[in-house]
């Protein structure tokens, strides 16, 4: 009990520093990278609803993220409607399309159906990028930027708050899993699908929710990240990288835990824009330094700290209450 | 409560279970035995809805259960262990428990408490705070057990769960399967150790090939020339005179 205490209170003190960075500091790189920080661990929380919690991992979440993205920057460039609409249509158009994805995950197991997933978001990257008439096609679609809450169009210390109650949210979400009774049978579905039936557990069912619930959250990530950087580009919103960040972030930072994702993405986000600052001359051979920091931080992780970040910090605190007792 | 009706499960041109029939009513603590291969958790397997039946019906209360989910079973009262026990190896020996007992209650609190309970009865409740990966073979057994029993089944299938025990284990797993038999439930238990069996079951099923070759009260089943040939042997039959 107490040692459950003392891991909120870390997630406590991560979301009191960014809730009290913005008042203090009005540097937009800072703030961006605050702001960023936050989607991109918001992000992997909604990818380890389906891959931590549910055991179902995903590397084409990059589909969700692009529905909503699109979703939300066709409305509003095409139609000049509210942002919050689009979010919500994307957020259908994710539910009917991690219906299909969780239908899959019964079907083929582990590595087929993360190739599946992949798969699954490179058909709907070809569709964005040559379905010219309706989605221009490869060249992306640029958001109009309209001042306003109803339409997205923030400041930096807006958006910044508008992360953190997403990632505050996200956070909730995952805590619930881990409390809950359907979160302890997705433990075990997790654990093992067929002792999960034999104790009554609708393992297939509880895994299309939990795939699906993810793709609902990630769609939602990728309309205020559309919204915020002010482009979609079909080649980046259904890339394979991101699917991979997604993944990579709540992997580094601990699968399956709630502040994990939140850990890996201040990991990789910060990395990310230590390179940008450092390489920001040369254009042409970034793409491929991502794929560089993904590389060396996985194994990093796999080698030293299997359990990762938030493992870590569990191990630290026990030492620590032990050398204190 | 529950009947077989001619139950055939084949594997590719493998037969594993041929026809059996056989009927258990509440109250009974049913035995079944047989050599290795011989389709007792095949049948296991098709009872508890993981296998769909190639020829015959499962009747549970009456009721043609062939086909449905073995959570669904689960639901309707019936629970089985894996032979090759399937722990939850990463979850605490307590959140293994407390699973099976979201079965039945809606409240994770109201779970906790109801496997604090089944924890004892079992005897775990020094490892309860314990990962179930780090369980020797022998509380593993009983794990497997406690889970089930979580559960609230009316009807519970042991598989083996003898099968790798000390003397001592043994004797406590025996003792435990008695009291919950006292207690009202009804067991169908696969079991190798014919000693214990002896001493648990009111009637044993004799499974070859996947036909049941004998039927009846234990000492009947050690008279039966075919048992002896088949399975149990001559020392056997030696031994007990
Ligand atoms: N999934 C499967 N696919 C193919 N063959 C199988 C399968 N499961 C069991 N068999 C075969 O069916 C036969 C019966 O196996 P089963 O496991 O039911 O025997 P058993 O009586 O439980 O044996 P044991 O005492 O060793 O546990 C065996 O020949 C086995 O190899
Ligand atoms: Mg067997």
């Amino acid at each position: 009990m107490a040692a459950a205490l003392r891991g909120r209170a870390g997630a406590l003190a991560f979301f009191a520093v960014a809730a009290a960075v913005p008042l203090a500091v009005r540097d937009q790189f800072f703030l961006d990278t605050l702001i960023l920080i936050l989607l991109w661990g918001a992000l992997s929380a909604a990818w380890n609803v389906a891959g931590g919690y549910a055991g179902q991992v995903s590397l084409g979440h990059s589909a969700f993220f692009g529905i909503g993205a699109y979703s939300a920057a066709l409305l509003s460039a095409r139609y000049g409607q509210s942002p919050w609409i689009g979010m919500l249509i994307g957020m259908v158009l994710s539910v009917g399309a991690g219906l299909i994805i969780g239908y899959l995950s019964n079907r083929l197991r582990g590595p087929y159906f993360a190739l599946s997933t992949i798969a699954f978001s490179q058909v709907l990257l070809i569709v964005a990028s040559r379905w010219r008439g309706f989605t221009a096609g490869s060249e992306g679609i640029p958001v109009p930027f309209r001042p306003g809450f109803a339409t997205l169009g923030l400041g930096h210390v807006a958006w910044a708050y508008l992360a953190l109650a997403l990632a505050a949210l996200f956070y909730g979400i995952q805590v619930y899993l881990e409390r809950s009774r359907v979160g302890y049978q997705l433990a075990g579905v997790r654990e093992d699908e067929d002792a999960a039936e034999a104790l009554g557990i609708p393992s297939r069912r509880l895994k299309v929710i939990a795939v699906t619930a993810s793709a609902a959250l990630t769609s939602v990530c990728g309309t205020l990240w559309a919204q915020y950087v002010g482009f979609v580009d079909p080649f980046y919103v259904f890339s394979v990288d991101l699917s991979i960040r997604f993944a990579l972030n709540a992997i580094i930072g601990g699968l399956g835990t709630a502040l994990g994702p939140w850990l890996g993405s201040i990991l990789i986000t910060a990395l990310e824009t230590y390179l940008r600052a450092t390489f920001s001359g040369m254009k042409t051979g970034f793409a491929g330094i991502y794929l560089v920091i993904y590389g060396v931080a996985l194994i990093l992780v796999v080698r030293f700290v299997p359990e990762g970040l938030a493992g870590v910090a569990a191990r630290l605190r026990a030492r620590w209450t032990r050398a204190h007792a | 409560m529950l009947t077989l009706e001619r139950v055939s499960k084949h594997f590719g041109g493998l037969t594993a279970v041929r026809e059996v029939s056989l009927e258990v009513r509440a109250g009974d603590l049913l035995g079944i035995i047989g050599p290795n291969g011989a389709g007792k958790t095949t049948l296991f397997n098709v009872i508890a809805g993981y296998y769909r039946p190639d020829g015959g019906r499962v009747l549970l209360d009456g009721r043609d259960v062939a086909g449905q989910p073995p959570h669904a079973i689960c639901r309707l009262g019936l629970t089985r262990t894996f032979q090759i026990v399937k722990p939850f190896g990463n979850l605490s020996v307590g959140d293994n428990v407390m699973i099976g007992a979201l079965n039945r209650l809606r409240s994770v609190r109201a779970a906790r408490v109801e496997a604090e309970r089944v924890i004892e009865t079992c005897g775990l409740t020094a490892q309860a705070g314990a990962p179930a990966k780090t369980l020797p073979v022998g509380l593993r057994k009983r794990l497997e057990v406690a889970r089930a029993l979580a559960t609230r089944p009316r009807l519970l299938l042991l598989d083996e769960v003898m099968a790798g025990l000390n003397p001592a284990e043994l004797a406590g797993i025996i003792e435990l399967i008695r009291r919950l038999h006292a207690d009202g439930l009804t067991l169908i238990v696969i079991e190798h150790i014919m000693a214990a069996m002896m001493r648990l079951a009111q009637r044993i099923v004799v499974l070859h090939h996947g036909e049941t070759i004998a039927e009846g009260t234990p000492a009947e089943i050690t008279r039966d020339r075919r048992v002896v040939d088949a399975y149990l042997g001559e020392e056997f039959v030696l031994a007990q005179a």
